[in-house]
């Protein structure tokens, strides 16, 4: 199976219609309810949290349905800005997370490159060595490279948060096997116009590719801003905290005051990136995940 | 985001037939394509093993930050601490609360999503597929909210029903259930999207065919959709002990691992045991190393499991 077979990624984004009048069966409807049900179910705790965000907060005390109708407000979206840096917070997962993706994205071209046109000494234990990285669990690495990191007194800045995270052996196998699937005849055509590698690589492969690239993409930056363990050991300053950190210790103080209207505001805010990712990019995002469970 | 499965055995049999002119040169120039991504993984993945290792043989001293050879002290200590054993169930508990019900929910999402309807199928996928992108962070502060014994709102709504809704999660017969299901709640849309991919690749001439044969719609599942659908579901199983194994956001934000040690599971104790106090930084390296024993034995599954026993349609 190649690493992208669009067809199946295709009748997972856009369903399959009923061909002809027999396929309406009787149970349609209640099928259609079913899932409605399900489906709101399944979304209810987000949005919970953001018309919780936007009712006043004595409303929200004295009944939580309340948040259900109006009188709405952005009060606890001031709150919560005012209350704790979260501009900065998002500033630093902004960057965070951004140096992340693009160094990801830069260098699994670069090597699945490698990977997919050259044959050079090593290549099936290089290979291998990527690949094995799959294998090593994150809390096996996490205590030494904490111990790495503020040895070089790296903890609490940038180069620490994302440093660790640069290269990713996911993206560079995805990129591999979609760049071997391009025809040869074009590498060859474009050597005899005497191209270099590198112009090939950005001129011909990045292009023909872009879909495969945004998916990793997309990719990185859910992992990236969604990372929770490593920002939380290896920041302890506020100015550092990424968003997710940020709202966890804005949830620790908030609480004992029992602002949720902030709570959810400030979680709004957090998932709202990654909201956005999903409902502009969901074709690219969900044929990703469907490839990685159709590779074996 | 998700463990790509590795098919070693095919990596030489597709690879393209590559000229064999400019091999010295080629050799240099893909290594100048490699390094940025071989240095990263040797300094931040495989290095960290053996300093892993290290670790878990040496403790801190008392006073100071000298580091004394201990042996293999830290792992009799953990396999004689009532804690750590303690750890190892609740990380089990998670795996048994998550891993079975989650794929069977998310296979029958999958089987609904896949019968073929006119309208509004899009907005039910999109519905289901959502909790994808939301982190481990933000599901804790969401079901946090949920919770609350006072105005939260699941015990609002029990009380319509007329249950006296629990302490969700301070209350020790709850809490672990209560972080099972928030776990659960943001794999669901992953496992839904594999489990689709997996339903739509069985060719509808079997379905068609069982119907002339006049099997009812639970036989064609019992026997024509789970087993051509095998390999997805050893995939979703593999995956989901692994992701269960590694559950640390939910239980941070929920429940901090109380009430008690109710649900600290391994990778929290990791936490505890090497940031919180870091003189525990050897005992939190055993454990880590126990734990990565575990994850890596399930992953070995996957590799046998595909060759045996698993059904290619």
């Amino acid at each position: 199976m190649t690493a992208f077979d669009t067809d199946v990624a295709e009748v997972i984004v856009a369903p399959r219609k009923p061909t002809a009048p027999s396929r309406r069966r009787r149970g349609e409807p209640v099928i259609q309810v079913t899932l409605f049900v399900i489906g709101a179910a399944v979304a209810l705790p987000i949005v919970v949290a953001i018309f919780t965000s936007i009712t006043p907060l004595n409303r929200i005390l004295s009944n939580p349905n309340s948040v259900w109708t109006t009188p709405w407000t952005f009060d606890n979206y001031v709150t919560a800005w005012t209350a704790t840096p979260f501009g900065r917070f998002m500033i630093n997962s902004f960057v965070q997370t951004g140096l992340i993706t693009i160094a990801q994205v830069l260098f699994s071209i670069l090597a699945g490159y490698a990977f997919a046109m050259f044959r050079f000494p090593g290549r099936s234990a290089m290979f291998a060595f990527v690949l094995g990285s799959l294998m090593v669990p994150f809390e096996l690495t996490i205590i030494p490279n904490f111990v790495l990191i503020s040895n070089l007194g790296w903890a609490n800045t940038y180069q620490g948060l994302v440093i660790p995270f640069l290269a990713s052996a996911f993206g560079v196998f995805m990129l591999r096997q979609f760049f071997m699937a391009l025809p040869r005849d074009l590498y060859d055509a474009a050597k005899i116009d005497g191209a270099t590698d590198w112009y090939y690589l950005w001129k011909v492969v990045v292009p023909l590719s872009k879909g495969a690239i945004a998916a990793l993409t997309i990719f990185s930056f859910l992992g990236a801003w969604n990372q929770y363990l490593w920002p939380l050991v290896i920041t302890n300053e506020e100015s550092m905290r990424t968003a997710q950190i940020g709202i966890r210790f804005f949830l620790a103080n908030q609480e004992r005051a029992t602002d949720w209207g902030a709570i959810m505001a400030g979680a709004t805010i957090v998932m709202l990136p990654t909201l956005i990712v999903f409902l502009v990019a969901q074709k690219q995002l969900v044929k990703g995940i469907a490839m990685s469970g159709l590779k074996g | 985001m998700s463990q790509a499965t590795v098919d070693t055995t095919a990596e030489e049999a597709i690879s393209p037939p590559v000229r064999l002119r400019g091999v010295k040169q080629g050799g240099m120039k893909a290594y100048l394509y490699l390094a940025p991504t071989l240095i990263v993984l040797a300094i931040f993945v495989y290095f960290p093993i053996v300093e892993s290792l290290r670790l878990s043989l040496n403790r801190v001293a008392p006073f100071g930050t000298a580091e004394i050879f201990v042996g293999l002290e830290n792992y009799t200590r953990l396999l004689q601490s009532s804690e750590f054993w303690n750890n190892v169930l609740v990380s089990l508990f998670f795996m048994i609360g998550t891993v079975p019900i989650g794929i069977a929910i998310a296979v029958g999402i999958g089987l609904l999503l896949s019968y073929p309807v006119r309208r509004l199928s899009w907005a039910h996928r999109m519905l289901v597929f959502v909790p994808v992108v939301i982190s481990s962070a933000i599901a804790g502060v969401l079901f946090r909210w949920l919770y609350n014994p006072v105005v939260g709102h699941l015990n609002t709504w029990l009380g319509f029903i007329g249950v006296d809704g629990p302490d969700w999660l301070t209350t020790r017969t709850w809490a672990l259930f209560s972080v099972t299901v928030a776990v659960m709640w943001r794999q669901l849309g992953f496992n839904v999207i594999i489990a689709l991919a997996g339903l739509q690749q069985i060719d509808e001439t079997y379905y068609e065919a069982a119907k002339v044969d006049g099997a009812s719609t639970w036989h064609r599942i019992r026997y024509i959709t789970l087993p051509l659908m095998s390999p997805t579901l050893l995939f979703l199983f593999v995956i989901n002990v692994i992701i269960s194994l590694q559950a640390f956001g939910e239980i941070d934000i929920l429940t901090m691992g109380g009430p008690g040690q109710a649900t600290e599971n391994l990778i929290y104790s990791i936490f505890v045991d090497g940031f919180v106090g870091t003189r525990f930084r050897g005992l939190a390296s055993a454990q880590a190393f126990l734990l990565a024993i575990m994850i890596i034995a399930v992953s070995f599954i996957q590799f046998r499991g595909f060759r045996k026993r698993v059904h290619y349609g």
